[in-house]
């Protein structure tokens, strides 16, 4: 059976749930099986949030997993909390410009990325979090963009509405993430 | 009359604690009287935003103990309404939930555990087992029904209604955390369209006619002057309680006929427990599950034909062992040998389950 965990981890107010919640609409309206749990403490802002995501093709059992296939960390507190949902099957990404060390996990693979730099030098620090869900939909390679698109218009749709210019600059900070890493299994 | 929402087969992409709220629409519920509470607070935030549509009521009571009390009164006044709650809520519920008891009130609540004791966290747990089967002064004359996802959350809040309202005991939804705040597809449904019928909510209080002319009066006690007096009546709320048992009793059995290594869980445990035993299944290893739906009355005749047919029993549990001592009260004189997988207020993982599993398949459980 096909199926994908994701673990999405970084501080609270860094985006991750809206992403995520981006990522498993995209997935539901692509008629694939989705659970997501949102892991959250009592705060508002700050401390880790992290994202349980599954896509799959058949119904879904367990709703948390031991081990993610692809594991994304966004910050210091990030991969000190996830490294434990790692394993020689993961793929462990993290941003360079925001950690200031690299995860030491075993891990399939751990792929440096810097969407924090790139997003401030050169986009805007608002599209930081759509940089990393371009690089996590190369790194599943499940869904396709114009599903994430159309589950980014039912999301953000007003706001692009009413400034259309928002919408260039999501989409190519979006463009910018999927290039950021290679494509899984191409 | 409230405005259903719900009028022919929909699938959506919901929360639990969404789920919840369409699944009370759809079960023609009038009122929620309700306190905030992490993580069940999307329950009442879905239920007011549907207010416009919906034409129901909805009360935001000081705390707990009121919204308890507040749910009371509605029922008393004739009207289908129920409340939610987790944690610490669940906690100061307790007197009014003792009194829905006491007073045979259909009282219907849905709990999303989270973990305790105390505030502890806001997440996630199995730790409301206990207290929401037998919390209160009491003894605990309740029904409890314990989900596994959304497609349980709308089915079976539904029904607590109609159990409530049928068998007139306190009828709760135990869920908890993960199950209110993730996201999966859910199908809702008219209950109409599956032969579901809704149970009529005669008023107790102000029912109409006249009293000793029309109808007798409605006379329910919370109070009693001598111990004797109390006991007569408990003892009709036993026999009540046991002989109805049989009817409500609800369990799932998944690939258990054969099972050598039965696996026990409740809610969604049962779920990672199903991932577990397919993959046990596909290394060779004959495990399987027998999940009790009803935690109160628990079938108890169909758990102890699976537990003797089995080599081992596996309790798992996100909590230390309640469900487990529930039942093994209820599976007494059986010697079949087990093994235990508690994660106090931690999700229990496929992945858990089949180490543990293979891990008895070694050295085999010898309590």
């Amino acid at each position: 059976m096909a199926r994908t965990r994701i673990v999405l981890a970084g501080e609270g107010g860094q985006g991750v749930q809206s992403i995520a919640k981006i990522l498993v609409e995209a997935g539901y309206e692509a008629g694939k099986e989705i659970l997501y749990i949102p892991n959250f403490g009592v705060e508002q802002r700050g401390g880790v949030s992290i994202a349980f995501c599954q896509v799959a093709d058949e119904k879904i059992g367990e709703p948390r997993f031991s081990k993610g296939d692809i594991v994304i960390m966004l910050s210091d507190r990030a991969i000190d909390r996830c490294s434990a949902y790692v394993n020689e099957n993961s793929t462990v990404i993290y941003d360079s410009s925001v950690c200031s060390t690299k995860p030491t996990c075993k891990a399939k693979e751990i792929i440096a990325v810097e969407a924090n730099k790139i997003a401030n030098e050169q986009l805007s620090a608002r599209v930081f979090n759509i940089i990393v869900l371009g690089v996590l939909l190369s790194a599943t390679n499940v869904l396709k963009l114009d599903d994430i698109k159309n589950a980014m218009e039912m999301a953000l749709g007003k706001k692009f509405d009413a400034k259309p210019e928002l919408r260039e600059l999501n989409y190519k900070a979006l463009e910018m993430g999927m290039n950021m890493i290679q494509k899984a299994g191409v | 009359m409230v405005k259903k929402l719900i009028t022919e087969d929909t699938r959506m992409f919901l929360t639990g604690n969404e789920t919840i709220a369409y699944a009370a629409n759809a079960a023609e519920a009038e009122f929620m009287y309700g306190y905030p509470i992490t993580p069940q607070n999307e329950i009442m935030h879905t239920w007011c935003k549907l207010l416009p549509k919906t034409e129901a009521g909805f009360l935001q009571t000081e705390d707990e103990i009121s919204a308890g009390f507040s749910t009371i009164g509605g029922i008393l006044a004739g009207k289908r309404a129920f409340t939610a709650t987790a944690g610490p809520g669940n906690v100061i519920m307790q007197d009014a939930q003792s009194m829905a008891e006491m007073m045979r009130i259909p009282f219907v609540c849905a709990v999303m555990q989270r973990g305790g004791p105390s505030t502890a966290t806001v997440i996630y747990a199995q730790q409301e087992t206990r207290l929401t089967c037998f919390g209160g002064n009491g003894e605990g004359f309740r029904i409890v029904y314990s989900t596994a996802g959304h497609q349980d959350l709308y089915d079976y809040m539904i029904k607590s209604f109609n159990t409530a309202w049928k068998y007139r005991f306190p009828t709760f939804m135990l869920a908890d955390g993960y199950q209110g705040k993730m996201r999966e597809p859910v199908t809702l449904y008219d209950p109409a369209s599956r032969g579901i019928k809704m149970e009529p909510t005669p008023a107790v209080l102000r029912a109409p006619g006249k009293i000793d002319v029309d109808r007798k009066a409605n006379h329910i006690r919370n109070t009693f002057n001598l111990e004797e007096e109390l006991m007569e009546v408990l003892d009709s709320y036993q026999a009540e309680f046991d002989r109805i048992a049989p009817e409500i009793e609800e369990y799932l059995e998944y690939k258990a006929e054969d099972a050598e290594i039965l696996i026990i869980a409740h809610g969604i445990v049962a779920r990672s427990a199903m991932t577990a035993v397919d993959e046990l299944r596909a290394k060779g290893i004959k495990a399987g599950l027998f999940r009790p739906i009803t935690l109160r009355p628990l079938a108890v005749k169909p758990l102890r034909n699976a537990v003797s047919r089995a080599k081992q029993v596996l309790f798992t549990e996100s909590a230390n062992g309640q469900l487990a001592q529930m039942i093994l009260e209820k599976i007494y004189g059986l010697t079949t040998p087990y093994s235990t997988l508690f994660k106090m207020g931690v999700g229990v993982t496929g992945d858990d389950i089949v180490q543990k599993v293979e891990s008895m398949v070694k050295t085999p459980a010898t309590v």
